[in-house]
């Protein structure tokens, strides 16, 4: 069923092919296809509102799409969603687990429900406990659990049926960067074992900049697609973000750059074309400011590039995990 | 493996979980214990003696039975009804917690994820009907084994289609506060109307009916379901009926079937 798919191997990664939706006739998807090979991970990146949600629902055969197909390890996911969804494991950004039964329940009925047999059962939930290191926790309810531990739980849920593909929809939201790199530890080691496509929404640049290939979309349509190299070779800029000291300076800086791009927090970003504008910009404001970053090509600046919106409101965790690309002067 | 195979377990799993839920929701379980003891040993041995009329200055009671005996079927009915309605507090739960996404992406159909979800709630529902059962004793009720099986099916196919009935309202409420309040003023009423604590019969107690009923009250207890849901269950264990001896068994039945049905067409549309 797979044969008319443009060059995709039978058992493939995930193929949508000019998926269209609408709710209550305001289009949230128009016309988006892109392809994800077996074994290779994809982020989708874009601002809240872009129709993220709408396509991973898609994925999931949660929503029907108004036009398109969605084909997931070469089964289409509208014609054969039970067939489809045996072959995906879904981690939500929200807690999905039943918090009021331990961990061994809750896989337990997870297995059950993707009709395992007994044996197999036991065995995947000792080896997902496992990978995620809460085999001591297994009898324990998963109310007592801290917030990493729960998503642990959940990514060895997703695993725990031998999926092909896995989407996960903000894994490590509102983890500490340690639990977020342990969680990609697992989801990369599972991705090499088990050749699994993985299709990822993530706020966090440098989780992003690991996959294979990015496909940033805004008002319902892919704007670009690709390795993160190529895209920030073709779309990277560096970008001057400073915040004034006062209104005035904000003003004369508005009025010196008028592409400037309003950003978070009454900060400014002006796009450097070249090394003679930096020094430009800071001979002349260079005592005015209260902050100053010069940012690196990044995946950021291509978002902000393509979208004109950051990828996240600036917070602590981010500008720290940021640290190591940008110059601070 | 086979297709059905994968069904089974997937409807075991979801049921299975309810019943685990029942079991360590001390305040589900408490309430099926204490409810029956409350109606049946309190109000029932209560009013016991006033359960009598006077015909020629003979005393007798206006039905051939005590009160306890009449009143101990309703309180079955009684404790379904709470347990199946309060239902929906488990399906709301899943809802606002995430856990029915789970579900939801997993390869079982919806009619089986509902069927599952359901079937557990009206197995709780019928076991806490079964916790008055043990009571009869005290109400002076002696049950045969064949009348404690056929009264255990009608309590099932009741309680399956009360839950159902849950289900409808929990697709209809978003908010736990909501269904607080909602399901009070559903159950009470249903249940005082049910003829559950005062018989209607006119052959019976022609006098009384004429002299202390109104035509709307009688009229209400004659549409209420739930009055031929408590006929039936009199008819299985006390041998009882104030109407004919089918009626409540279909009643129950179609209530079953309907209400599963409606609560399929919203589970599908949401």
């Amino acid at each position: 069923m797979v044969a008319e798919n443009k060059g995709i191997e039978p058992g493939g990664g995930i193929v949508l092919d000019g998926i269209s939706h609408a709710y209550s006739g305001r289009k949230a998807l128009d016309n988006v296809s892109l392809t994800v090979p077996r074994g290779e991970s994809m982020a989708l990146l874009g601002p809240n509102g872009a129709g993220k949600s709408t396509l991973l629902n898609i994925l999931c055969g949660l929503i029907r799409p108004d036009a398109g197909r969605a084909i997931v390890a070469g089964v289409d996911v509208s014609k054969h969603s039970s067939e489809a969804r045996q072959n995906i494991g879904v981690v939500f950004q929200d807690d999905s687990l039943d918090d009021r039964l331990s961990a061994w329940e809750n896989l337990e009925f997870h297995g059950l429900v993707y009709g395992m047999d007994k044996p197999s059962r036991a065995r995947r939930i000792d080896e997902v406990l496992a990978l995620v290191e809460l085999s001591e926790w297994a009898e324990n309810p998963v109310r007592t659990f801290s917030g990493g531990m729960k998503r642990r739980l959940e990514i060895a849920r997703a695993l725990m049926h031998e999926p092909r593909i896995l989407i996960l929809d903000e894994p490590t939201v509102g983890l500490d960067a340690q639990t977020r790199a342990k969680i990609w530890s697992y989801l990369n080691q599972q991705r090499r074992e088990r050749d699994l496509s993985v299709f990822v929404t993530t706020h966090y640049i440098e989780e992003a900049e690991s996959c294979e290939a990015i496909c940033v979309i805004d008002h319902g349509k892919v704007q670009v697609q690709g390795p993160p190299a190529d895209l920030k070779a073709r779309y990277g800029t560096s970008l001057i973000r400073c915040l004034p000291r006062s209104p005035e300076v904000r003003q004369k800086l508005l009025e010196k750059y008028p592409e400037a791009q309003r950003l978070s927090g009454d900060r400014l970003g002006i796009v450097v074309r070249d090394q003679a504008m930096i020094d430009a910009f800071l001979s002349e404001f260079g005592s005015s400011l209260k902050e100053i970053l010069i940012d690196e090509p990044s995946l950021e600046t291509v978002f902000l590039a393509i979208t004109g919106r950051e990828m996240r409101e600036r917070d602590e965790v981010n500008s720290k995990a940021r640290g190591k690309r940008n110059k601070r002067i | 493996m086979s297709k059905l195979t994968i069904l089974g377990r997937g409807i075991y799993a979801i049921w299975l979980r309810e019943i685990m839920r029942s079991f360590r929701d001390r305040g589900q379980l408490i309430g099926g214990v204490s409810r029956p003891i409350i109606w049946l040993l309190i109000l029932g041995i209560g009013l016991n003696p006033y359960f009598r009329g006077e015909i020629y200055g003979e005393v007798r009671f206006v039905i051939p039975f005590t009160y306890l005996q009449f009143l101990f079927p309703a309180v079955i009915v009684l404790n379904i009804m709470y347990t199946s309605i309060l239902f929906a507090v488990s399906m709301i739960w899943d809802r606002e917690f995430g856990f029915l996404r789970e579900v939801l992406v997993s390869p079982l159909p919806k009619w089986a994820i509902l069927f599952g979800k359901i079937l557990g709630g009206s197995t709780v529902a019928t076991m806490h009907g079964f916790l008055v059962l043990i009571l009869a004793r005290f109400a002076d009720v002696t049950l045969g084994w064949d009348q404690v099986a056929w009264a255990l099916v009608l309590m099932f196919l009741l309680s399956f289609g009360l839950t159902s009935f849950g289900v409808i309202l929990a697709a209809r409420v978003r908010s736990f506060e909501g269904f607080g309040v909602f399901s009070n003023t559903i159950i009470l009423p249903l249940y005082f109307l049910s003829s559950s604590v005062f018989p209607l019969d006119p052959s019976l107690t022609r006098t009384q009916t004429a002299a202390t009923y109104p035509e709307w009250l009688a009229m209400l207890v004659q549409i209420n379901p739930i009055t031929y849901a408590v006929d039936a269950l009199r008819g299985a264990l006390i041998g009882f009926n104030q109407f004919d001896p089918w009626i409540g068994p279909s009643i129950i039945g179609a209530g079953a079937v309907l209400f599963f049905f409606i609560a399929l067409v919203d589970f599908k549309r949401q």
